[in-house]
């Protein structure tokens, strides 16, 4: 009963509490279907007009294309940082050289005028 | 059958409850006992040889159901808190001091109705708060509470963290892509944003103390710790502790960057259309957050358990009672009398309407109180693990009172200011912290 198991067990009681309480909740709470108007969503009071799932600013993607980098370049990291004591000066100097690889690609986006939100 | 009616019909309603409520009880505890004899053997040997199941399941109990205290005591203080900031007095109706009325709130939030609106993606709708809530919850899991008290030890505890922590985006992009509303999906997309952009400085911050502890085991992270206030890694990592903070700040949805809920400026976020307790888990999910967030700080930069001093922990009590000679005859003939007498005469003096054999009573029971407290304190304050947590606790909710006062203090940031301010400021100050601190290591070679 270690690792993996420990995970899945505590995902499993965790769901079920979650629907457990949710079920509990459906079971006393007072339910109204409504007429057609309930159901709208909410959009401050005026009837919905256009595509709900239609297009949105790029920003939101490029934000997420950098930390896709950013983040699998923090799982490297993590190990470098675990075993550095054995590495030393080598280890030091090639973790250099590759957040400076990086680091290129975040001043390119820099430059670009990607991290300034519009 | 007319005589059993007619009888029934007699009887006043405690009594109906009473002719129902007996025969029930004694057939329970009849079957009960019938059962343990026959089955209860068997059951305590499995139980016996299945010991890590059987702290499995005390442990997973014990991690889920505090989260419904934890949350409740800290939507309390942020009501009084704020409210004692704001020269208001705040909840002071329901329980001492208002403490009840989380407590209403939650079973408020229960009773609700639960509305599906119409056009929305029923299944992704019900799984999100479920997500959200799991992603918190399931990083409880590693969170080293007490030597020893803890849902279970990872050698990769922080990256297991960070990873169950990062699927909150998950929870809130479904959230608001099926909610079939566009502000609900602009509030998905703004928090799924700002919680990946604030994932990069927060998961990077934590390298140098990965390079001082050499493991990710948040276990051994606070073992590492071991000793004075000065061995803590915040005197070494000082801008990873700012940067952290900031960053955890950002990623529980905490004022000043709380605009993922922003509820005076954008509708309610990804939260529009949920009500009832789906609606309750996101809130649920958020207050654990913070006592997560704040459980994470204390475990790596302020020492987790350990206490801030070296304290001869667990406490011998040597006291020999012989030594005392006629010192202890005059202890126990004199003490008890006069601590009656001190704790029950403050009653006496301050309300008029007690008499003083009504306050003698009082400081009688008092003392009791007060005696087996002492003892029984004492006797658990020699349990390290006891110790260990309420230090951790300690710790923990003053981090959490920080929050709040972040909270009744800051004014939100603009969105512009907030990615900013990850990308340019943090990302490159987490980065100048891990070289600096590797380099450290490296010159001074410890």
């Amino acid at each position: 009963m270690t690792g993996i198991w420990y995970i899945v067990g505590f995902g499993v009681a965790g769901v079920s509490f979650v629907f457990l309480t949710i079920g509990a909740a459906w079971l006393i709470s007072h339910r109204n279907r409504g007429d057609a108007h309930k159901g709208l969503p909410y959009e401050s009071g005026i009837d919905t007009f256009g595509d709900t799932h239609g297009r949105f600013g790029l920003s939101f993607y490029i934000y997420a294309l950098l930390f896709v980098a950013f983040d699998i370049e923090v799982i490297f990291i993590y190990l470098w940082a675990i075993v550095f004591r054995s590495l030393l000066l080598g280890g030091f100097v090639s973790m250099l050289l590759f957040v400076g690889i990086l680091l290129l690609g975040l001043a390119y986006a820099w430059r670009k005028g990607v991290l300034t939100w519009r | 059958m007319t005589v059993v009616g007619r009888t029934w019909d007699r009887l006043t309603i405690p009594g109906k409850i009473l002719a129902v409520v007996i025969p029930l009880g004694a057939a329970l505890t009849a079957g009960l006992a019938i059962l343990i004899a026959v089955v209860g053997g068997a059951v305590v040997q499995f139980l016996a040889d299945n010991l890590p199941l059987v702290r499995f399941v005390v442990a997973a109990t014990i991690v889920l159901l505090m989260t419904i205290p934890s949350a409740f005591l800290i939507i309390y203080m942020e009501m009084k808190v704020i409210a004692l900031m704001n020269l208001r007095y705040g909840p002071d109706r329901v329980g001492p001091f208002g403490s009840a009325l989380s407590v209403v709130h939650g079973l408020k939030v229960l009773m609700k109705e639960d509305f599906t609106p119409t056009g929305a993606d029923v299944p992704v709708f019900t799984m999100a708060p479920v997500v959200v809530y799991m992603s918190s919850v399931l990083s409880l899991l590693v969170l080293p509470f007490a030597p020893g008290l803890f849902g279970q030890d990872f050698n990769i505890g922080l990256l297991y963290f960070f990873a169950m922590g990062g699927l909150t985006v998950v929870g809130l992009l479904m959230a608001g892509w099926s909610s079939f509303n566009k502000y609900s999906l602009l509030g998905g997309l703004r928090s799924a944003a700002q919680i990946v952009s604030y994932e990069i400085p927060l998961t990077l911050s934590v390298v140098g103390v990965i390079l001082l502890a050499g493991t990710m085991s948040l276990n051994q992270i606070v073992l590492g710790q071991a000793g004075s206030l000065f061995d803590w890694y915040l005197w070494r990592q000082p801008l990873a502790f700012v940067v952290f903070f900031i960053a955890v700040t950002a990623e529980a949805n905490r004022t000043p960057f709380d605009l993922t809920e922003a509820d005076s400026e954008i509708v309610a976020g990804f939260a529009t259309e949920y009500s009832g307790m789906r609606f309750g888990f996101f809130f649920f999910a958020e207050y654990v957050n913070v006592f997560i967030a704040s459980g994470l700080t204390v475990a790596l930069f302020l020492g987790g358990w350990n206490a801030p001093f070296n304290w001869p922990w667990p406490v011998t009590v040597g006291l020999d009672p012989g030594g005392l000679g006629i010192g202890l005859l005059l202890l126990l003939a004199i003490g008890p009398p006069l601590a009656i007498v001190v704790l029950g005469l403050p009653f006496y003096l301050l309300n008029s309407r007690i008499r003083f054999w009504q306050a003698l009573v009082i400081g009688f029971v008092l003392f009791n109180v007060v005696a087996v407290g002492a003892v029984l304190g004492l006797a658990f304050l020699s349990f390290d693990w006891v110790v260990g947590l309420l230090w951790f606790m300690g710790k923990t909710y003053a981090f959490v009172f920080t929050f709040v006062w972040m909270r009744g203090t800051l004014p939100r940031v603009r969105i512009d200011q907030l990615m900013g301010f990850a990308w340019k400021w943090l990302l490159p100050a987490a980065l100048l912290n891990l070289f600096v601190t590797a380099l450290a290591i490296l010159v001074l070679k410890r």
